[in-house]
C-alpha cells in the first residue's frame, strides 16, 4: 500500500483498463453505462470529457471517484487500486484522494463560504490551522475574500460554483471531477469559471477531467475524450 | 461537533422552539412528580412518619385508622401473639379546630392522633422526625405537621376544639407528618380521649383505632405481622409502609399519576423523534453531499446524536430551572418538594428515549448512497 514517494514516481493521476457498469434492471434486463473504458491521465493532465446525455460520462466519473463500484475492470488513482475497495475504504479514499463538483448540489446550505471549504476537514481527521489557512488562501484564489461569511443562498450561481471548485480543492486532491461545472451558467460566466478551474488546476499540476456537453469549452483542457453509449472514443 | 453546532446556529428558532417544548414537558411532569408526592404525603405521611413499625388494624376497618376499632379481645390477641414486645393504642378522630395563630380566626378540620407518650413523649406512635421544639410530654400538648405552620399552627400557638373549649398547645413540629390532607396534631391519648368528650359529653370511651406494635427481639416486623395475623382473622396487621400504601385511594392517586407519566414518557420521544426526522430529510440533500465527499456515515450519525443530547439536555436542565421556584411553593395545603431523585430518573430516561427515538433519523443517515449526489435533479427535494 504504502510504496515510498521516491521509490515509484507516480506520473498518472488516474489508470482506468476494462472497466465496465452493468445496471441489472428490475425486469432483468442489463444497461450497460460504461463498456470496457479504458482512460490515463497525467499527473497534472486536464481532460474534457464529452458526449450527449445518458452516454455515460458521470458513471465513468463516479468510478473515477470511487462513489460508485464498477461491474468489472481496473481502476486506479494515483498511487492507489481502489478496484476492490470496500464501502469504507472507498470514503477514506473520497475524503483523501479526489475533488469532486457535482452537477447539481454542491454546498451546505447552512454553511457560510468559507465553512463549506473547511467541512472537509472535518471528515476525517483534523488539522485545523492548515485547514484554515488554506480555506482562506483558495477563497482569495478564487475571488471570495469578501464572500467569506456569505451563506450560499446569498451567492449568485458563478459564486456558488466557485465555492464548490474550492471546495473540491481543500484536500489537494490527485484527480478532480468536475461534472457540467458550466451547465448551470451563461455562456460568459461559463468561460469565467472554466478560465479559473484551468488556473487553478495548471498551478497545482493537478490532473482533471471536465465532463461537458458543449464543444465550445473543451479547448481549456489539454484533450479531448468522447464518449457514446458507454464506450470511450479518443 | 462543527456540523452539529453550525446547523443549531443557522437554525436557532427551530431548535429553540424544540427545547422550549421539551423544557416545558419536563416542568410539568417534574411538577406532577411533586403534586403526586405532596399528594401521597399530605393524605398518609402520618402513618410513615410514626414509630410503631406495625400496626393493628380490624379487619372491618378496611385499613381507613378512622373505620378501625380495636376490642379489649383484639388487643390481648395482639399482646400474646409471637414477635410482639410492646403494644400500644392509637386513636384518631377529626375536629373542628380554631388555631390562635391565625389572624383571621379561620377554623380548620383538624386531625387529632392520640399515643401513649410514655415517660418522654417518645412513646409507640409518637412522629418520628421532629424538626422544630419538641415532642408533647404531657397531657393538652401536641406536635403538629410542618404544612399547617403556615395556617396558623406555630409552636406556642393554641388550638381551640369546637364547640367546646378544649385547648391544645402546640410544643413542635413534625415533617411530612399530615393525614388525609388536614393540619394534624399529635398528642396524647388522655389528650385524644378528652378531645371527643369536649365535643360529644354524652359520648363513652371510644375503642382505640389501631394498635401500635414494637416487634421483639429477633422478629422482623414482617414476621410479627405474620405473626400476628395468625392470631385471629379479625386482625389486619400491617408494616407501616404497607398501611400507608394500602390506605383506600392511595393507589388509585399513584396509578392516575403513572398514566399521566407514561402519556409525557411517549408525547417527549416521540416529538424528538419526528422533529430530527424531519429535519433529516430536509437536508438529505447536504447530507447525500457529505457522504459523497468523504464523510463517514458514522461521523453524520454521531452529529445527529449530538444534537439531540443537546437538545434534549437543554431542554432539561431549562424545564428543571422552571420546576425549582414552584417545588418551593404549597398548593392548597398541600407542601411541594423539590424532588432531586425525580429530576435524575427523568433525565436519564429522557435522554435515553431522545436518542433512541433519533435513531429512526439515524437509520435513515446510514442508508444514504452517495452516488445520489451525482444525479442532476439532486435527492430529497
Ligand atoms: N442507477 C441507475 N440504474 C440504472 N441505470 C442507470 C443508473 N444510473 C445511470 N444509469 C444509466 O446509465 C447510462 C449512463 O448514465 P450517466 O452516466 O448518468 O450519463 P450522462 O452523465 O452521460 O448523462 C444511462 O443510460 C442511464 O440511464
Ligand atoms: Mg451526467
Amino acid at each position: 500500500m504504502n510504496s515510498a514517494p521516491s521509490a515509484t514516481t507516480v506520473t498518472t493521476a488516474l489508470e482506468m483498463s476494462n472497466v465496465r457498469k452493468v445496471y441489472t434492471m428490475g425486469d432483468g434486463s442489463d444497461v450497460v453505462a460504461l463498456d470496457h473504458a479504458t482512460l490515463t491521465l497525467g499527473s497534472d493532465e486536464m481532460v474534457a470529457l464529452v458526449g450527449p446525455s445518458g452516454s455515460g460520462k458521470t458513471t465513468l466519473c463516479s468510478i473515477a471517484g470511487g462513489i460508485l463500484s464498477a461491474t468489472e475492470g481496473r481502476i486506479v488513482v494515483g498511487d492507489e487500486d481502489i478496484s476492490g475497495h470496500s464501502a469504507k475504504e472507498l470514503t477514506k479514499f473520497r475524503q483523501d484522494k479526489v475533488g469532486f463538483v457535482f452537477q447539481s448540489v454542491n454546498l451546505v446550505p447552512f454553511l457560510n463560504a468559507r465553512e463549506n471549504l473547511l467541512v472537509v476537514d472535518e471528515l476525517g481527521r483534523r488539522t485545523g490551522a492548515p485547514a484554515k489557512a488554506r480555506a482562506d488562501q483558495l477563497l482569495e484564489e478564487l475571488g471570495l475574500a469578501d464572500r467569506a461569511k456569505n451563506l450560499p443562498s446569498q451567492l449568485s450561481g458563478g459564486q456558488r460554483q466557485r465555492v464548490a471548485i474550492g471546495r473540491a480543492l481543500m484536500n489537494d486532491p490527485a484527480l478532480v471531477l468536475f461534472d457540467e461545472p458550466t451547465s448551470a451558467l451563461d455562456t460568459k460566466l461559463g468561460e469565467q469559471v472554466m478560465e479559473l478551474i484551468r488556473n487553478e488546476m495548471k498551478s497545482r499540476g493537478t490532473a482533471a477531467i471536465v465532463v461537458t456537453h458543449d464543444e465550445r469549452i473543451t479547448h481549456y483542457c489539454d484533450r479531448s475524450v468522447h464518449i457514446i453509449d458507454g464506450r470511450l472514443e479518443a | 461537533m462543527f456540523l452539529a453546532f453550525k446547523e443549531m446556529a443557522r437554525a436557532k428558532v427551530r431548535f429553540a422552539l424544540l427545547i422550549a417544548a421539551i423544557a416545558l414537558l419536563v416542568f410539568l411532569i417534574l411538577f406532577q412528580q411533586s403534586l403526586q408526592n405532596g399528594l401521597i404525603t399530605g393524605f398518609i405521611g402520618a402513618i410513615r412518619e410514626q414509630s410503631a413499625p406495625v400496626l393493628v388494624y380490624s379487619v372491618d376497618g378496611q385499613r381507613v385508622v378512622q373505620g378501625s376499632a380495636i376490642t379489649p379481645e383484639m388487643e390481648a390477641q395482639v399482646r400474646t401473639a409471637p414477635g410482639v414486645r410492646e403494644v400500644g393504642p392509637i386513636g384518631q378522630g377529626t375536629f373542628t379546630g380554631k388555631p390562635s395563630g391565625n389572624a383571621d380566626g379561620e377554623t380548620f378540620d383538624t386531625t387529632i392522633i392520640g399515643y401513649e407518650l410514655g415517660p418522654d413523649g417518645n412513646g409507640i406512635g409518637a412522629p418520628t422526625t421532629v424538626v422544630e421544639g419538641r415532642l408533647p410530654n404531657a397531657d393538652n400538648e401536641a406536635v403538629v405537621s410542618d404544612a399547617d405552620v403556615q395556617l396558623g399552627y406555630g409552636i406556642g400557638d393554641s388550638v381551640t376544639l369546637l364547640p367546646g373549649a378544649k385547648s391544645i398547645t402546640i410544643v413542635g413540629v413534625a415533617q411530612d407528618a399530615q393525614l388525609n390532607v388536614s393540619p394534624t396534631l399529635f398528642v396524647s391519648y388522655e389528650t385524644y380521649l378528652d378531645a371527643i368528650k369536649s365535643v360529644n359529653p354524652d359520648a363513652g370511651t371510644p375503642l382505640p383505632n389501631v394498635l401500635g406494635v414494637v416487634p421483639a427481639d429477633g422478629y422482623t416486623a414482617e414476621q410479627t405481622v405474620t405473626s400476628i395475623n395468625d392470631q385471629s382473622l379479625d386482625l389486619d396487621a400491617l408494616t407501616k409502609d404497607d398501611a400507608a400504601a394500602q390506605t383506600p385511594g392511595v393507589s388509585q392517586v399513584q396509578q392516575s399519576f403513572n398514566i399521566i407519566f407514561l402519556l409525557y414518557g411517549l408525547v417527549v420521544p416521540c416529538v424528538t423523534g419526528l422533529f430530527f426526522l424531519i429535519v433529516t430529510f430536509q437536508k438529505a440533500n447536504s447530507l447525500t453531499l457529505l457522504r459523497a465527499i468523504g464523510a463517514p456515515a458514522g461521523r453524520l450519525v454521531s452529529s445527529l446524536l449530538i444534537q439531540v443530547i443537546v437538545i434534549v439536555g437543554a431542554g432539561l436542565l431549562i424545564g428543571t430551572l422552571l420546576y425549582y421556584p414552584v417545588s418551593q411553593q404549597s398548593l392548597g395545603g398541600i407542601t411541594l418538594r423539590f424532588e432531586t431523585s425525580a429530576v435524575v430518573f427523568w433525565s436519564v430516561l429522557l435522554l435515553s428515549l431522545g436518542v433512541l427515538s433519533s435513531l429512526v433519523a439515524a437509520r435513515r443517515v446510514l442508508s444514504i448512497d452517495p452516488i445520489e449526489a451525482t444525479t442532476g435533479q439532486g435527492v430529497g427535494s
